[in-house]
């Protein structure tokens, strides 16, 4: 690889991350310019920055390597990760809009009238997010190492301080235009490259024949039931836990425009993911070594140059490193900012000072991780931030909108319980199936069990605190579901 | 209420932790008045089951569409053998199939909601 490409690439994409966070410095000055959201955003921008924001270093390069490793099982990953906002949709979008929260704590606070609600929610809402900014780290370092051959500390040291100096100078990343410019970005990033890649390849001899590049028993008749469905789980209720989701829904105008915003961003993200799709169809063709080599989730990296070499090559390449480097640097920024602000409010007063401590907190503990840790594919390490997000955020958040029984102690013990569990089965599950090895489907992947024990928990602790119903439910749960007025804006669409 | 004038740029601030009343309402909100009556409340329950059945069955309907899609594929091994530009057909369906049926979903539980709302708005409005 011609290191001369990646340094090239990732210094263009640095440097435009800093200066528009330098630009932000002078738009943003007070405290609550850090958190400000116009509520007039058109739906299409809304839900491109919402696709700018969630697609991650596992969907631009961990989806293509896990088709070349495990075949067609790795198409769940990016149909999971759509169908997410499906049930965002069906669920969560429109009442959440309504209920004016701007984050999740702020969400069980004023649903559950309970402050320890909210510092539990808290304190899950920093794990989780520090958790799913460590593939992002990961990945960098990947891409760092094949690239320009410098060490693989290097990448992950690079994006925590520029995403760390970024938020804290602006907080720039929450305005949507920036985030909507890094989805069209990061499409453009993968379709050209495959696009050119489909055009050119035909006098490309594939390594290996497609009968064996594509073999059925790795194919999607061969499906592992238990595994598929549990992933799913995970997946499509992880979406509505995700911290970084959430503030988005704020800079719709109401409830109706919610849900429109929701449905355009099913289309965008059903159209990006054909590409990493493509990707890892071409790599099983053409760069089965690759899988064997451990370098799987650098397949994008790497095959346009493979296929392509020369200078159209280079360029190629140029393309895809760009927006892996904007993938990782959007998906940290907005996770930062959404933890600096609980951190800086839950801990640190909420000032602007706080707000700039926090930043640098929660872009160096994932840091410490991240070096600390190898990778171990990405596009499973943040499915297992979806499971953990699924058992326990995702319980009290539809609890909360949809059941008016739900109190305080009953969100809390599902919290407590999803997270123990949940938890033990991602850190200690590979312990436990050294020795007892029939667990080893239901602790890999864990959420088809931790997800309705926790709503069980929810709702048995619940009912039996039946006086502790918050007396404000009723009001907000009409909050939550009464539609807007008509007329009441006629300003969009 | 004029169409012309553009609202007013709203500055939002999360609220400060501990002052949970401040929490409750960051923003005014002009829709949702807490039901002044019982007949009020008794709408308000009425649409939040509504939409809640509307939102089991689309979510039930989508997991059923699916698994049903994902056994076709798997139970017919020709789709294994017939190969379209190098790939076979049963992985290119997999991996392009579901989404349009989600999109399909999405949109079509947009207009069932909104016809919901827009019942409850009638009834709430005729008092």
């Amino acid at each position: 690889m011609n290191a001369a490409i990646g340094y090239i690439a990732i210094a263009a994409v640095a440097i435009a991350s800093a200066l528009i966070g330098f630009y932000g410095l002078r738009v943003s000055r007070t405290t609550s310019d850090f958190y400000v959201a116009s509520r007039t955003v058109r739906p299409w921008w809304n839900a491109s920055a919402i696709g700018g924001e969630y697609l991650s270093a596992a969907s631009f390069l961990g989806i293509a390597g896990l088709i070349l490793l495990t075949g067609s099982s790795a198409l769940w990953f990016p149909i999971g990760y759509t169908a997410g906002y499906l049930m965002l949709l069906l669920f969560v979008a429109a009442p959440l809009r309504r209920s004016g929260a701007y984050t999740i704590p702020d969400f069980t606070e004023a649903r559950l009238e309970s402050v320890w609600a909210r510092r539990i929610t808290s304190t899950l809402v920093i794990v989780i997010g520090w958790f799913y900014i460590v593939p992002q780290l990961q990945g960098a370092a990947l891409t760092v190492r094949i690239t320009t051959g410098l060490p693989a500390w290097v990448g992950s040291l690079a994006v925590a301080v520029i995403v760390a100096v970024v938020v804290a100078a602006g907080g720039m990343r929450s305005i949507t235009f920036v985030q909507a410019f890094q989805f069209w970005l990061k499409l453009t990033a993968l379709a050209v490259p495959v696009c050119a890649l489909l055009l050119l390849v035909g006098d490309v001899q594939p390594a290996l024949p497609p009968v064996e590049a594509f073999p059925p028993s790795a194919g999607p008749g061969d499906l592992e039931v238990y595994r598929t469905v549990s992933l799913m789980v995970a997946l499509l209720l992880g979406t509505l836990g995700l911290p970084h989701v959430l503030v988005r829904f704020y800079t719709n105008p109401d409830g109706v425009a919610a849900r429109r915003t929701t449905v355009i961003v099913l289309v965008l993200l059903s159209v990006f993911y054909l590409f990493p799709t493509a990707f890892g169809f071409l790599g099983r063709a053409f760069a089965p070594d690759l899988a064997a080599s451990g370098d799987a989730d650098a397949l994008i990296l790497l095959l346009p140059e493979r296929l392509i070499p020369g200078p159209l090559g280079d360029v190629l390449t140029a393309f895809v490193i760009a927006g892996a480097f904007a993938a990782f640097l959007s998906t940290s920024s907005g996770l930062v900012v959404s933890l600096a602000g609980v951190i800086s409010q839950d801990l640190l007063g909420g000032s602007v000072r706080g707000f700039r401590i926090a930043a640098v907190l929660s872009s160096f503990v994932p840091l410490v991780v991240a070096l600390a840790t190898q990778s171990s594919g990405l596009a499973g390490s943040v499915g297992l931030v979806f499971a953990f997000t699924a058992s326990t955020l995702c319980p009290v958040l539809l609890l909360g909108i949809w059941w008016r029984g739900l109190t305080a102690r009953g969100a809390i013990a599902g919290m407590l319980t999803g997270a123990v569990l949940s938890g033990v089965a991602i850190l200690g599950g590979a312990a436990v199936s050294s020795w007892l090895p029939a667990l080893r489907p239901f602790l890999e992947q864990p959420a088809a069990w931790t997800v309705p024990i926790a709503v069980l928990v929810t709702v048995l602790v619940s009912r039996g605190d039946r006086r502790g119903i918050p007396r404000g439910t009723d009001r907000f749960l009409t909050r939550l579901h009464a539609p807007e007025p008509a007329g009441h804006h006629r300003r969009e669409g | 209420m004029s169409d012309d004038q553009p609202p007013p740029r709203v500055r939002v601030t999360a609220p400060h932790a501990g002052s949970a009343a401040a929490s409750a309402r960051p923003v005014p909100h002009h829709g949702a008045e807490a039901p002044t009556s019982d007949i009020a409340g008794v709408y308000v329950r009425s649409l939040i089951r509504s939409q809640l059945r509307l939102g089991i069955v689309f979510a039930v309907g989508f997991a059923v569409a699916t698994a049903l899609f994902v056994l076709a594929i798997a139970l017919v091994p020709q789709l294994d053998e017939t190969f379209v530009v190098g790939v076979p057909l049963s992985w290119l369906l997999l991996g392009a199939g579901v989404y349009p049926l989600a999109i399909t979903v999405g949109a079509l539980y947009v207009r069932a909601a909104s016809r919901n709302e827009a019942r409850y708005r009638s009834l709430t409005e005729d008092e």
